[in-house]
């Protein structure tokens, strides 16, 4: 299937989804005016690629701020995760996190909390990923 | 207009360009052109003056001094010779001595290239001739005046010129006295034709027009380039100064060159060389008009000019070729550029007067979403001392606080709808009525169950059956004071409790109400608590906290929040306002508002 490539702007994150190389890469920030719309395509990739049935799934994630309507948006995204995890599939998410930003940390925790499958927080600098 | 006046000015532009390249390559032109014709005028004139004519004239004199020198040479041995000598003083009588003598005379007529030769005898006055006797000298005959003169003058050997009548002819004839020079025998000679040399005059005319002299001591002519000129006076062909000058001429300066430089009568200007010839007492003029030697120079220069002309010409051409290569291009590149300003400034005040139309409604609603919130009449009213900053991200937004004081009670409440801007403050819109209801239907002692009933009568109130496209809710927090206590309840929004003894805070229950996914049995703890005097409390939503900012981007932070209530000990309402206000500003310096802005401040 294709790739889904948006470059990061101010308000909505680079979002890197590769099937062949098994990559789902989120990096920046998102609080963009009308979050639906910018994920509408996310959300799509996501389902298409789920549907596929891939046995394993591994997800990076880099987001140092997510405002209210985002923060649905990816919660949606981690139910879907969370079911496909219910089916069988192997998912392991990793959330890196700036730890002296207490915001990001305590995002990733609320996302964190209402999840099973594998999520982990990991320190990461302020540096390119 | 603009458009039409920059193309003119382009093209005045070009014909400027054009045309001080032509000036300044006509005047480099111009001047090297003069330049090199007065350097090449003077240096001609100068080699013509101290070469040219010195040279003819020399060569001419030369010549001629050359065959006189001949002449005389050949004179003086004739007059030297001892069998003439013996024949003459003898009389003349022995007719084979005669014989004799008259072969030699006619040998050397022949031989040495002489018209003729001659014998004058002083005793008998015959006049012998390489023919034979021609006549007898007689002292009345005026012609035969320069027998008598050369007798007396008992100089070796002299020149004149004759007309001689019998063979209708000007010769130069060189006389050489025979014998002793006070009693000489005779005189005897020979004859120069003068057409054989004036032949050679021609040849050393100057061109067409300059003229060769050769004149005696009085100026009279007696050879000339010219034929009519021959017999003329020298006074009256050349101005009466200059031919004294040329006649004046002392035997001192015999071989030596004289340039003169005259205007003559009809204004030309003419250079003048004359020469004494060595063997006689004559003068060499040699004469040319100063046009005929620099008249090449004329030639160069019309050639000069008319190329010259053609060059400008031709660069003319290729600067117009070339300017109008580039500068159509580019003039057509300016008038598109012209015209898509035009369209774009078009646009542009087509965009302004949208965007002041979408600005003046959004001011309108401001105006609209203030009706739902506590005013500071209603604030002072319910409390001791308060606060407020709240600062919609755009104008109007999705945070709003909301006051009731009902007999002993205050209500107050702080929410934070999903969103901020227009899409915000219509929920806000949607949100505070219901508040309204629920509270005066009798939800007014719990905060806990006002939440729970909010958070279904918005459910019921926004929700489409499992569209994603607006799933929307809000987080709150309410207060509900009463004497000395407070209850409070928070949906994802706390309260800070400022004591003596340090920051309290009081989370909220960590559910959103009125989403999709909101349960419609969740509960909400009410917390209770005991008002100490002074005691002042804080609420806010998380725009202030989550506000980015600093040097690392971070969010400003609870911790940094809790400092902030901390440091704000001593500050009145106002000045604590003020203080958290600028505590953000300093923080986010050129960050941009992310969120809505809400931060109360209150003591009961």
């Amino acid at each position: 299937m294709d790739n889904l490539f948006l470059e990061a702007t101010k308000a909505t994150p680079l979002i890197n989804f590769d099937a062949d190389k098994r990559i789902i890469f989120i990096k920046g920030q998102s609080y963009p005016e009308n979050a639906f719309k910018f994920y509408d395509p996310v959300f799509n990739w996501i389902d298409t690629y789920l549907a596929a049935n891939p046995s394993e799934i591994r997800i990076d994630v880099r987001l140092s701020y997510v405002n209210t309507s985002s923060s649905k948006c990816i919660m949606m995204l981690l139910e879907n995760f969370e079911k496909a995890f219910e089916r069988g599939v192997n998912i392991q998410l990793k959330w890196y996190c700036d730890m002296e930003n207490e915001s990001e940390v305590e995002c990733a925790e609320e996302f964190k909390e209402d999840v099973t499958f594998p999520f982990e927080i990991i320190p990461e600098l302020e540096k390119d990923h | 207009m603009n458009k039409i006046k920059r193309s003119g000015l382009y093209d005045k532009g070009t014909m400027w360009v054009i045309l001080l390249a032509c000036l300044s390559i006509a005047i480099s032109m111009l001047l090297t052109g003069s330049l090199s014709y007065n350097i090449t005028k003077k240096a001609v004139i100068e080699k013509l003056k101290t070469k040219d004519l010195f040279f003819i004239v020399q060569s001419a004199a030369g010549r001629i001094d050359g065959r006189m020198a001949r002449a005389k040479e050949t004179s003086l041995i004739m007059a030297r010779d001892p069998f003439l000598n013996e024949w003459v003083s003898k009389g003349e009588s022995d007719l084979e001595t005669k014989k004799l003598a008259l072969e030699k005379l006619n040998r050397i007529a022949t031989e040495y290239d002489y018209s003729n030769t001659f014998l004058a005898s002083v005793n008998s006055h015959t006049y012998w001739t390489e023919g034979d006797v021609v006549g007898k000298l007689s002292e009345t005959n005026p012609q035969d005046q320069w027998f008598f003169e050369t007798i007396q003058s008992r100089t070796p050997i002299s020149v004149n010129i004759d007309y001689n009548k019998e063979r209708d002819n000007t010769f130069v004839f060189v006389n050489a006295l025979m014998g002793d020079l006070e009693k000489p025998l005779g005189v005897t000679g020979v004859g120069l034709d003068l057409n054989d040399i004036s032949k050679e005059f021609t040849s050393y005319k100057f061109g067409e027009i300059g003229t060769v002299w050769l004149v005696d001591r009085f100026g009279k002519i007696h050879l000339a380039a010219n034929l009519e000129d021959r017999g003329r006076q020298l006074r009256d062909l050349l101005p009466s100064d200059i031919c004294a000058m040329v006649l004046s001429s002392d035997t001192q300066s015999v071989d030596q060159q004289q340039i003169i430089e005259y205007t003559s009568s009809d204004g030309e200007l003419i250079d003048l060389v004359h020469q004494t010839l060595q063997s006689t007492d004559w003068q060499l003029v040699l004469q040319v008009p100063r046009k005929e030697t620099i008249g090449f120079l004329t030639s160069i220069m019309t050639n000069t000019i008319i190329t010259a002309l053609l060059a400008l010409l031709l660069i003319t051409f290729v600067f117009y070729l070339v300017s109008t290569r580039i500068a159509n291009p580019l003039k057509r590149a300016i008038r598109l550029s012209e015209e898509l300003e035009r369209k774009v400034n078009e646009r542009t005040q087509e965009l302004k007067e949208q965007n002041i139309k979408i600005m003046d409604s959004i001011d309108y609603a401001k105006k609209l979403q203030e009706t739902i919130i506590a005013s500071d009449q209603e604030m002072l009213d319910a409390f001791k001392n308060s606060f407020v900053l709240w600062q919609p991200k755009d104008i109007v937004g999705g945070d709003f606080y909301w006051l009731r004081k009902m007999n002993n009670k205050v209500i107050l409440a702080v929410a934070d709808c999903t969103g901020h801007g227009v899409p915000g403050a219509l929920m806000t819109m949607a949100v505070a009525p219901i508040l309204n209801h629920i509270v005066q239907e009798g939800y007014h002692s719990s905060p806990g169950e006002i939440i729970k009933e909010l958070n279904l009568r918005i459910k019921s109130a926004m929700q489409k059956e499992g569209t994603r496209i607006t799933d929307d809710g809000l987080d709150i927090g309410i207060c509900l004071i009463e004497g000395d206590t407070l209850k409070f309840a928070g949906a994802k929004i706390d309260l800070y409790q400022k004591k003596q003894e340090g920051v309290l805070r009081i989370q909220g229950d960590r559910h959103s109400i009125g989403y999709l996914k909101s349960d419609p049995n969740q509960t909400f703890k009410n917390t209770i608590l005991e008002i100490t005097k002074d005691d002042y409390f804080y609420i806010t939503t998380d725009g202030f906290i989550d506000q980015n900012g600093g040097p690392k981007n971070h969010s400003f932070g609870r911790k940094r929040f809790i400092s902030l209530i901390e440091e704000s000990s001593n500050l009145n309402s106002q000045e604590q306002r003020n203080f958290f206000n600028q505590s953000l500003i300093n923080f986010c310096q050129e960050e941009p508002q992310r969120d809505d802005i809400t931060v109360l401040g209150f003591q009961v």
